[in-house]
């Protein structure tokens, strides 16, 4: 869990996170050393919480502070030259590119990336109210990033966390131990402690989930969710 | 080109935030040729420490500063110091050529909007929080800076960063943990 400190959320969307990013998840972003299955969901919290956004640009400080005190290496002689001329050009607009995707983003979820929306509709139904959809990141180290759906009541698949898992609330909200995890909020698997979330009563939960395939997971259920979670 | 030594006059050398802002406002050259001049061989340095061959980190290097002329309405003074801003430009090419990290597009992007025209003093205010960082920074206690350059300038987690120091997992965390705290009290609400 994130021993973050008690944010003030400024954000535009106004919605109230209880649970952020760690420390160590801030740096592994900032420094750009993060997996891609991780830093989607990471990005995905980011794009919801003001706090940790502001989190992330101070650990880039940090970052731009080393790039001032690194050594310098010495360009080819013409370097300088090429450079201008190669801005001779009128300057090109940094208007962003055109979003690729026409998946829509479904209105009753926290905003997701593009590829988000798009996998939801390879969802394949695993279990009595659980669905499975594969998020193609193209991680190509093991880590498989998905969305998980699971009905009001039910308990959440387990797993033995022995890689970093992230699971971030899309909709609805689950309970691990008594406490709440809402839209926008990220639990981080800790490494001793066996979780098995419930989800709260009133609405289904859709979560976005990164771990490692090498995970050990415990009951059938987890298994299932393993095995549909592959692109 | 003769024009770097006019420059001076006008906007100070040593202040790169204030060249950026010159280049985004004016299209001045000169100063681009000042900030070329300072940054291109750092950000050289921090491709070849991440493992990038000599030549590319050279392309690297001359894409980062190509960047900084073409986004520079984007730079933002009272955000980020110029260096941390050429910093996320550095490292995002090099997430792009390892196709590492993932920056993925959202239909609605807040990052996305020109920055406002900056006040003068917001400028000033950036530059100095930076250096009171980089001050802060050689005084952390080593083995805390020690997880900070590594998580920056080598291309592993934390989790890696622990097994190859022979440190427990949570031990490399409260380092960074520990140093943030540190730092972010100089560079203060950056939200
Ligand atoms: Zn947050």
């Amino acid at each position: 869990m994130s021993p973050a400190p008690a944010p003030t959320d400024n954000d535009k969307k106004t919605m109230t996170l209880s649970h952020h990013l760690s420390d160590a998840l801030i740096v592994d972003y900032a420094s750009g050393s993060m997996g891609r299955a991780q830093s989607l969901v990471v990005a995905t919290h980011l794009h919801a919480c003001a706090a940790c956004r502001g989190r992330v640009a101070q650990a880039e400080a940090v970052g731009g502070a080393l790039l001032e005190e690194i050594a310098s290496t010495p360009l080819a002689p013409d370097a300088l030259d090429r450079a201008l001329a190669r801005i001779e050009r009128p300057r090109e607009a940094a208007a962003p590119e055109a979003a690729a995707g026409h998946a829509r983003q479904p209105a009753d979820w926290i905003s997701v990336p593009v590829e988000v929306a798009e996998a939801a509709a390879r969802r394949r139904w695993v279990a009595p109210g659980v669905w499975v959809a594969p998020v193609d990141v193209g991680s190509g180290d093991g880590a498989l990033t998905y969305l998980l759906r699971v009905g009001q009541g039910m308990r959440m698949p387990q797993h033995t966390h022995a890689g970093c898992e992230l699971t971030l609330v899309l909709k609805g909200a689950f309970d691990d131990a008594g406490v709440r995890f809402g839209p926008g909020d990220i639990s981080e698997a800790d490494d001793a402690v066996e979780h098995s979330p419930v989800i709260a009563a009133g609405q289904e939960c859709v979560c976005l989930v990164a771990c490692d395939n090498r995970l050990i997971v415990k009951d059938w259920l987890g298994r299932v969710v393993q095995a549909y979670a592959g692109i | 080109m003769g024009g770097v030594s006019e420059v001076m006059t006008q906007t100070r050398a040593d202040d790169p935030a204030a060249l950026i802002v010159a280049v985004a406002t004016r299209g001045d050259r000169d100063a681009f040729a000042l900030l070329f001049e300072h940054f291109a061989p750092r950000v050289k340095s921090y491709m070849l420490r991440l493992g990038a061959p000599p030549e590319t980190a050279e392309e690297l290097a001359q894409e980062c500063l190509l960047t900084v002329w073409r986004k520079a309405t984007l730079f933002d003074p009272a955000r980020a110091g110029a260096s941390t801003w050429i910093f996320a430009i550095a490292r995002n090419l090099r997430i792009d050529a390892v196709r590492r990290q993932r920056r993925p597009r959202f239909e609605d992007d807040p990052t996305d909007e020109p920055a406002p025209e900056p006040p003068a003093d917001a400028i000033a205010f950036a530059a100095e929080r930076d250096v009171r960082l980089r001050e802060a920074m050689r005084e952390l206690p080593p083995d805390q800076a020690e997880v900070i350059r590594r998580s920056f300038f080598q291309d592993k987690a934390h989790s890696e960063i622990a097994r190859e120091l022979s440190l427990p997992l949570g031990t490399v965390k409260s380092r960074l943990r520990l140093a943030l705290a540190r730092l972010r009290g100089l560079v203060g609400d950056l939200a």
